[in-house]
């Protein structure tokens, strides 16, 4: 709070905003503002977030303060916005942007260069900076940034995390006073999203603003110091993401997901078990208000249960840790997939996966993890037969995959891809979903009644065209035609991003109901609180080996393993393992916010 | 196929010549090839620019892309055959004056897409912007629109891809062996394709002007490309390779 009192760098006053193509953007928002009677200040110095569902205007708002509104996208614009005093109507695209620096949420359109320097030297160039100071410049910036290495690569060759490096890099070095960010992190995996929110939080100590879109609430929680939240093209929330956080009820009731500790405080506050408004934000926040809670009536020595409580106490959190438990016709079955000692190389050498073992059974939910690079998206390549295994054999569904053509393992192995505008191509949501039933020969007729019925379960509009759905419904109408075709196994490629936290329930949900019919899921995913919520088994990948496989929890309690492979375990899984540690061995084992929730309470009665 | 106008780098006098000289060399080498009509001098056009390749490192990117045009080329001969019947009959339809126009014909076809692909390959592109505006005094705004195209014809060609793999994995036969189903199914994907395009191509305009496109004039690039006694050297023997062609 204390740093809007400095002074203010973007002033927005009743800013309304509507794009006026009613042909596109239409059929997203019904009433068609983008952006509706939104007011704040911004403070030099501040490092702010933006978060909302899909639709909510956050891409919009970022378009007002970087001056793409209104000098790139036309529409109709009410209200006033003033970047360093000026109104952003009265100046032009360049002089706004010499003060506000954007970086686009498609980093690939940003880049005008091919090479890291010349990229960096562009805008340098471009606004004027002497020549004898640009060396300095280039340089001081790709060290702040952390990618003083990089300068003579080509941008081609980078990873994706570089590559956002990059894009940022390229625009501090004109040295804006505010750096606006659209989702940064969407296509990294955790360990570079927080390489990139380190670096932006090195950008703040150098003086200059960020205002940043994310979807990750917890890096959100742990880097910014004020928080917008958005709904329908609304300013619903705004305050310190203590603040935020404990309004917990109502951002789930807009679709935002909550930190999972900011969540256990919350549960906690409503059993009136703690006080106050200020939720915990990071794991040591929530295991010290754990242990404050429970410790002074159990004393270490009373607490060291005896092994039949233990058991029975089991028992009760299975049942309170809403994780689905192993599905008895997983046991005993025929494998559906299997894969066998299975090596593959890309040509080049650049990248390779070596001795992959793995079995999946009907009804099961797997869950790959690993670092961006481990080799995860090839594995899922190998599955639907996109890649035949140099060394080893594949069987999907009972067919080795190098025997048959890729179209007709797609009668057993449907895939959901990251991008959902990769699989659409019809021009009605009901064509698109029976398409894939016509291809594998279904009567047309039987293939739409079908489609219909699915399309219906989905609550999809049948007759809209795929293309003019929102991201999110985009990606259901994509899930819809991978339902449809009623596969024995489900292939999910990063199911989740790109969507927020209600649309990644329902696709979630989805997914759930159909390995309940027996099919077998199996799903790359990097939000490992959606992989600890919905999969009973886990794969973990690192540089293009399986390092372990088995039960979720098991995997994610184990600390080395998880370090080894790059992937940050749930926040809850972190916490519990802390509390088990530290506080008493029954927190072991919890994967839920409840489960360590009614622990903790049973725990405070029972002292 | 996809990385054919990728940048080899490297520090041969090929890298370090001024990027417009290179273009010289290559136009020199074209119209040189247009204007042989002898097969000693088409063939020595060809070797001049596969030893040109092999001195910059580039000879794999010159391999890749000839194994794309020597099917081509093959198809031109069987026209040209096809076309032209004067001369002595050799072997069922074909004759010796169309053996003779349609080899050369081929050997026109090599000649004149090699030599742009190389030079392309061992220039960065922004170095060519930059030059052209400098030496060539061609507008900015053109030579950006030129290398940005270029630019994406590697991200547009990656997009194809995932969209085709996408389908495949659906149970479209993209993995048929008959070529004409493949673009039979090929051809309605154009749509979509074109759809993120254009949506690319916006947002690429919207981050220019964000970074002061329209700032920028002649002298806003930080390096400078001068020519030089070896540019001036090299120009020299372009001529004299253009008088070459038209002697023999």
């Amino acid at each position: 709070m204390t740093a809007r009192e400095e002074k203010p760098i973007i002033e927005m006053t009743h800013v309304t905003f509507s794009y006026d193509a009613p042909a596109e953007g239409g059929a997203e928002n019904n009433d068609d503002a983008a952006l509706r009677d939104v007011s704040l200040i911004i403070g030099a110095g501040e490092f702010v977030g933006v978060i909302g569902p899909s639709g909510a205007g956050k891409s919009t708002l970022a378009s007002v303060m970087s001056g793409a509104i209104p000098h790139h996208y036309h529409g109709t614009l009410y209200g006033a916005t003033l970047v360093d005093g000026h109104d952003t109507c009265d100046v032009t695209l360049t002089d706004i942007s010499q003060v506000v620096g954007s970086v686009l949420q498609d980093i690939d359109t940003q880049m005008v260069a091919s090479v890291v320097e010349d990229e960096m030297l562009f805008g340098l160039e471009n606004f004027g900076v002497p020549h004898d100071q640009i060396e300095a410049r280039v340089a001081q910036t790709l060290e702040t940034v952390g990618i003083s290495n990089l300068r003579d690569r080509e941008i081609a060759t980078l990873s994706g995390g570089q590559k956002q490096k990059v894009a940022i890099a390229a625009i501090l070095a004109m040295r804006p006073r505010v750096l606006v960010l659209d989702e940064p992190t969407a296509a990294l995996d955790p360990a570079s999203s927080t390489l990139v929110f380190e670096t932006l939080r090195k950008v703040r100590e150098e003086g200059v603003t960020v205002v940043v879109i994310e979807q990750k609430v917890a890096l959100l929680s742990e880097y910014c110091d004020r928080i917008l939240v958005m709904s329908k093209g609304a300013l619903v929330l705004d305050g310190t993401p203590r603040e935020v956080f404990s309004h917990g009820d109502e951002l789930r009731r807009i679709g935002v997901d909550s930190p999972r500790v900011a969540r256990v405080y919350n549960s906690l506050a409503k059993d009136g078990l703690v006080a106050g408004t200020a939720p915990c934000l990071t794991v040591p926040e929530a295991e010290k208000l754990i242990t404050d809670l429970v410790q002074p009536e159990t004393k270490t020595s009373c607490h060291v249960a005896s092994a039949e409580e233990d058991a029975r106490e089991s028992g009760f959190r299975a049942g309170s840790k809403h994780v689905a438990a192993p599905r008895p016709h997983a046991e005993g079955a025929e494998p559906v997939v299997s894969l066998e000692d299975v090596s593959f190389a890309y040509p080049g050498g650049t990248a390779s996966v070596d001795h992959l073992d793995m079995r999946v059974f009907p009804g099961e939910v797997v869950g790959i993890v690993g670092q961006n690079g481990a080799g995860k998206t090839t594995l899922t390549k190998l599955l639907n037969g996109l890649l035949r295994p140099a060394f080893g054999t594949v069987r999907m569904a009972g067919l080795d995959t190098r025997e048959v053509p890729t179209s007709a393992i797609a009668a057993h192995c449907a895939t959901l891809f990251q991008n959902p505008d990769y699989q659409l191509c019809k021009d009605t949501v009901l064509e698109e979903v029976s398409f894939g039933l016509t291809l594998q020969g279904v009567d047309e007729n039987d293939a739409r009644e079908s489609a219909g019925a699915v399309i219906e379960r989905f609550g999809l509009p049948a007759d809209e065209a795929p293309f003019s759905l929102s991201r999110g419904q985009r990606q259901m109408v994509a899930l819809a035609s991978v339902a449809v075709m009623e596969p024995e196994v489900v292939l999910l490629d990063e199911p989740t991003s790109g969507l927020d936290y209600r649309e990644c329930m329902t696709v979630m949900d989805t997914v759930s109901d159909m390995a309940e019919r027996g099919c077998a899921v199996i799903m790359v995913c990097h939000d490992m609180e959606v992989v600890s919520d919905f999969a009973e088994r886990i794969v973990v990948m690192a540089n293009g080996r399986i390092l372990d496989r088995g039960g979720t929890l098991e995997m994610f309690s184990n600390a080395p393993l998880m370090r080894e492979a790059s992937v940050k375990a749930p926040q809850v899984i972190e916490l519990s393992e802390a509390l088990a540690h530290d506080l008493s061995p029954e927190f072991a084992g919890i994967s839920q916010v409840s489960g360590i929730v009614d622990l903790t309470e049973k725990m405070v009665r029972r002292g | 196929m996809v990385n054919v106008i990728d940048y080899v780098p490297g520090d041969t006098l090929l890298h370090r010549l001024n990027p417009v000289t290179k273009l010289g060399i290559a136009a020199a080498i074209i119209i040189a090839t247009f204007l042989a009509d002898t097969y000693p001098m088409l063939l020595g056009l060809l070797v001049l620019t596969f030893a040109l390749g092999a001195y910059a490192r580039a000879t794999s990117k010159l391999v890749s892309l000839l194994k794309l045009l020597v099917p081509l080329a093959v198809v031109m001969l069987l026209l040209q055959t096809a076309f032209v019947r004067g001369g002595d009959p050799v072997f069922a339809w074909m004759t010796t004056d169309g053996l003779v126009t349609g080899s050369k014909a081929c050997l026109r076809l090599l000649g004149v897409a090699l030599p742009l692909i190389l030079m392309l390959s061992v220039t960065k592109l922004n170095d060519l912007a930059n030059a052209c505006v400098e030496v060539l005094h061609i507008p900015y705004r053109y030579a950006f629109t030129f290398t940005t195209a270029l630019r994406f014809v590697p991200v547009f060609s990656q997009e194809m891809n995932a969209i085709m793999e996408a389908q495949t994995a659906r149970g479209v036969e993209y993995d048929t062996k008959n070529p004409i189903r493949k673009l039979q199914l090929m051809l309605p994907l154009c749509v979509p394709l074109l759809v993120s395009s254009v949506g690319k191509t916006d947002a690429t305009a919207l981050a220019a002007e964000q970074r002061g496109f329209y700032l920028r004039m002649r002298e806003s690039s930080f390096k400078r490309y001068p020519m030089v006694g070896r540019d001036m050297a090299v120009l020299v023997a372009c001529v004299a390779l253009v008088v070459a062609g038209v002697l023999l």
